[in-house]
């Protein structure tokens, strides 16, 4: 069963919930975060929008990290299709942060990289939701569990 | 491809689960982080060893449903902060210098009484003062206080709710709240929808309404997420709304937009307003409010045909000269256009969501025992004496108790209480607030952590979190539940209930304050839900009572409400709606609607606009800080760790600034330093900031900034000139200058 993430982006209220709720949630030190919130302006003044997005890791299908990583740290598990890292490989050049297209990567006081992995070895992945999640006043933040094919 | 995307709720159980595995406890209980005002939201509060970790939302209450905020993530920050005051303290050294000692508790309590005796004899009960934070459960041992000590000048802010209140109240005889879950159309008016209660309904009810394809249309000077999610943005100039409403007015009573019938049998004067508003025409408005006389047009006439239309009024428009009038215009509007108690529109019954079956707690105000020589006393009505006592009872406006140790009109306040509350960036004027500070007699500050004038107090009571603290119980939303303790108090405290109930005991008053025994005060205020406290706690998600079913149209009954003022006269006097105010008129103030500009604007002050070209206002609230708190909470700070000037990127252009640069406001009051945020979304002749910045946060090495200049501090930036910065109604102080922006 794959996990991953779907956003309603009509449904966020830009609350930042889901950012702070990770951080508390995984006791991360300041600055590195796991997922953050974002504003995006459409138009211009008077005729402008707002829009809001939630960003995290996408554990993608074919993860540009993975492929990068000259130490092999970064792999795709298979049976859930979560993006981990072995920190112990990990030398901390940060080739992956400039390989995502999203600029994932963290990197805190011991220098490995660091991200979301879906709450893996904290949440029963079957049956229950990751904090950040469950905090979403609005669910416009919800997880996904599909069967691959 | 299969899904099965369904999680299990965050219920007792779940969060039990989650507990155990981690070797933790669970504890239910309320989020203090904004409140408890009415937003309490249901947490389980995760607890190892002693030590409060974090926080789930709790399915089980029907306030939050499970969701939460960011700024409730971080109590346990705040409960652990090294800003926390663990034990009393006395000043030693010179008012201001923040030299102090450590007293006992009861010490403590001790001088507070002494102080208070003596003066109650040398000048009278009213001398004394306790300013009043937002609404807080506490709220009630305020008052409670001071009836018995025998003085009315519990110091209301003026800038919030109460304002709204009672224009609405003398116009309709209720505040109407609007019924969102069955609106076809919703403007949401000076009202930030998300951030004061981010996991409460009203975020909820928006994201519903236009999932049903309501149409949503805000109006505010920026574009916050809420006005992102519109579909019709007005973006006015801040302080004009009273503009933008009359011309709304005029709209509706020109083009005929009106229910007749309802206007013929419950309206009061709808004639002369009718010759009134033919002057305040759309473009009249549009050269005061900046907003364009089609837009206006366009959004009366769509709402005025509207069958389930409903306006959701927020605190935006309380800080102007023109509040009243502003906010009595949205009231008439709501009337004449037949959306007042009806299915969609704004019904009676309060703002607060649905009214249920619940009853309410014994209040224990003591009302009852007002005088009209308590309310001749009053050193600085917050409304003037003959619409006092008001719903939350008598009350002096927050800035004029401060302004009268200075003035000493007409007597000059000797003690002021600050529980919860910060004066120097609470209200206008820090320059006066700090010098008043200075002067003043007794200063006690009774807070959970160091504030932004704790270097003024003569003796700073520290006081328990409500995760420290067992009591109140908390009803709201027809939800009730018992407080629980989640941690054992960190420091020589107790809670600020405790510490009126100490006082009254130290003062005499022990018989009205349950001889110092908050069980028997709990117990007390319990009775009218027939079960003790221990029987409450028996049911560890509490009760959720049954909203009551909705009936409309209740005009025969609401407009005959009296008034809560001694003589007990209806709100209405003609037990219609009060278009034309005999009310106001009787008293000197104008019958019908009118517009005032600002201290200082564009249109009103065009004088000034050489110096200062463009306006400044403030931001009310935040996604991540409560007003003038919680920068000194990593969690909260990191989201937004600097104090930002939203700025148009074309104004901010012309004036050599980029994004991020740090920036020198200078207004006629005073100047602070920011940071610029370009924000493609706000009227390129405004600017805005968010108010309340001060505090530090050590833990990010970030230092506290100055109150005054240098600052950024947004209060000591607007004029507090008597009979220009106010609304003589209802206070309202304004929040809008002049200003010009320069790199730093
Ligand atoms: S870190 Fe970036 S590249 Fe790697 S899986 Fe996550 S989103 Fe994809
Ligand atoms: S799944 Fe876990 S680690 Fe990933 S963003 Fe959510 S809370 Fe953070
Ligand atoms: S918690 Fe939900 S509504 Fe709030 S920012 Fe995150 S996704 Fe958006």
């Amino acid at each position: 069963m794959e996990r991953g993430f779907s956003f309603a982006p009509e449904k966020c209220i830009q609350c930042h919930a889901c950012a702070v709720a990770c951080k508390s949630w995984r006791e991360l030190e300041p600055k590195v975060r796991y997922r953050w919130v974002e504003n995006i302006w459409q138009g211009s003044y008077p005729e402008i929008r707002c829009v809001s997005s939630t960003i995290a890791c996408k554990q993608c299908d074919d993860p540009p990290c993975v492929a990068v990583c000259p130490e092999d740290a970064i792999s795709k598990r298979l049976e859930n299709g979560i993006v981990v890292v072995n920190a112990e490989a990990c030398s901390g050049c940060q080739a992956c942060l400039g390989a995502c297209p999203d600029a994932i990567p963290q990197f805190g006081a011991d220098g490995k990289m660091q991200k979301c992995d879906l709450c893996l070895g904290r949440i029963d992945l079957g049956s229950e939701e990751p904090p950040c999640v469950a905090t979403c006043p609005t669910k416009a933040l919800g997880f996904l569990r599909s069967e691959v094919e | 491809m299969a899904q099965n995307n369904q999680s299990e709720p965050f219920t007792l159980e779940h969060a039990r689960r989650v507990a155990a595995r981690n070797g933790e406890e669970v504890v239910p209980g309320f989020c203090a982080m904004c409140g408890p005002g009415p937003n309490a939201c249901g947490i389980y509060a995760f607890v190892k060893d002693g030590r409060f970790l974090r926080v789930a939302g709790m399915a089980e209450s029907p306030v939050n449903r499970g969701g939460l905020c960011p700024k409730a993530h971080a109590a346990p920050q705040w409960v652990y902060s090294p800003d926390r005051l663990k034990y009393p303290l006395k000043r030693i050294g010179e008012k201001g210098e923040g030299k102090f000692e450590r007293i006992s508790w009861d010490e403590a309590i001790q001088i507070v009484a002494d102080t208070l005796k003596r003066q109650k004899a040398a000048y009278g009960p009213e001398s004394l003062a306790i300013l009043s934070p937002a609404l807080r459960s506490y709220s009630d041992y305020l008052r409670r206080f001071l009836t018995v000590h025998g003085s009315p000048n519990y110091g209301h802010s003026g800038i919030c709710a109460m304002q709204r209140a009672f224009a609405f109240m003398y116009t309709l005889g209720d505040w109407p709240g609007p019924e969102l879950g069955k609106s076809d159309l919703i403007i949401y008016w000076g009202r930030q929808p998300i951030y004061s209660g981010a996991a409460a309904p009203s975020p909820k009810l928006l994201v519903g309404a236009k999932a049903r394809g309501a149409k949503i249309i805000a109006i505010k000077p920026s574009m916050e997420p809420d006005a992102g999610m519109a579909d019709i943005w007005l973006p006015l100039r801040p302080g004009t709304d009273a503009a933008l409403a009359l011309a709304m007015l005029h709209v509706v009573v020109g083009e005929d937009l009106i229910d007749a019938a309802f206007v013929e049998q419950w309206c009061f004067g709808f004639p002369q307003l009718k010759a009134h508003v033919q002057k305040f025409s759309p473009e009249w408005a549009e050269g005061i409010t900046g907003v364009g006389a089609q837009q206006i047009r366009d959004v009366a006439r769509l709402y005025a045909t509207t069958p389930r239309a409903s306006i959701d009024l927020g605190n935006g428009v309380e800080h102007a000269p023109s509040s009243n009038d502003a906010i009595r215009a949205v009231a008439i509007l709501i009337a004449i256009t037949g959306h007042l108690d009806r299915p969609g529109g704004n019904l009676f019954g309060g703002p607060f969501g649905v009214p249920s079956t619940m009853p309410l707690p014994q209040d224990i105000s003591l009302r009852e025992r007002f005088t009209q020589e308590m309310v001749d006393k009053l050193v600085g009505p917050e409304f003037p004496r003959p619409f006092q006592p008001f719903v939350e009872g008598l009350s002096s406006a927050y800035y004029r108790i401060l302004d009268s140790v200075l003035t000493e009109k007409p007597y000059p306040i000797r003690t002021i209480i600050a529980p919860g509350t910060q004066p120097s960036v609470s209200t206008r004027g820090s320059k006066r607030v700090l010098e008043a500070l200075k002067n003043l007699e007794f200063y006690v500050v009774v807070d959970v952590a160091r504030t932004a004038d704790m270097a003024y107090a003569d003796i700073v009571i520290p006081t328990a979190t409500p995760y420290e603290s067992d009591h109140p119980f908390d009803g709201r939303g027809g939800w009730l539940m018992a407080r629980n303790k989640i941690i054992e108090p960190l420091g020589d405290y107790k809670s600020t209930y405790e510490f009126f109930l100490d006082l009254g005991v130290a003062m005499g008053y022990g018989a009205d304050f349950w001889h110092g025994s908050m069980r028997e005060a709990m117990e007390a205020q319990m009775q009218p839900f027939g079960m003790t406290l221990d029987e409450l706690r028996q049911h560890p998600v509490g009760i959720t009572y049954e909203p009551l079913p909705r009936t409309y149209e209740n005009y025969a009954k609401v407009f005959q409400r009296r008034s809560p003022r001694l003589s007990g006269a209806p709100f209405l006097p003609q037990g219609k709606v009060a278009i034309y105010n005999t009310s106001f008129e009787a008293e000197g103030f104008s019958p019908l609607p009118e517009w005032r500009e600002p201290p200082e604007s564009l249109t009103g002050t065009p004088e000034l606009t050489g110096q200062y070209p463009l306006l400044l206002s403030d931001y009310h609230t935040s996604k991540n800080y409560t007003a003038s708190w919680q920068r000194n909470l990593p969690l909260l700070r990191e989201l937004e760790p600097h104090p930002l000037l939203h700025i148009h990127p074309e104004t901010a252009s012309v004036r050599g600034i980029s994004q991020g640069d740090w920036v020198i406001v200078d207004s006629p009051h005073c100047s602070i330093r920011v940071k610029a945020e370009l924000f493609p979304g706000i009227r390129p002749d405004t600017v805005m900031v968010l108010h309340g910045w001060w505090q530090g946060c050590g833990e990010l090495g970030m230092e506290d900034m100055p109150l005054l200049a240098g600052g950024a501090n947004v209060n000591a930036m607007y004029s507090v000139e008597e009979g220009k910065a106010y609304d003589p109604l209802i206070t309202a102080m304004t929040s809008q200058t002049l200003v010009e922006v320069r790199r730093a």
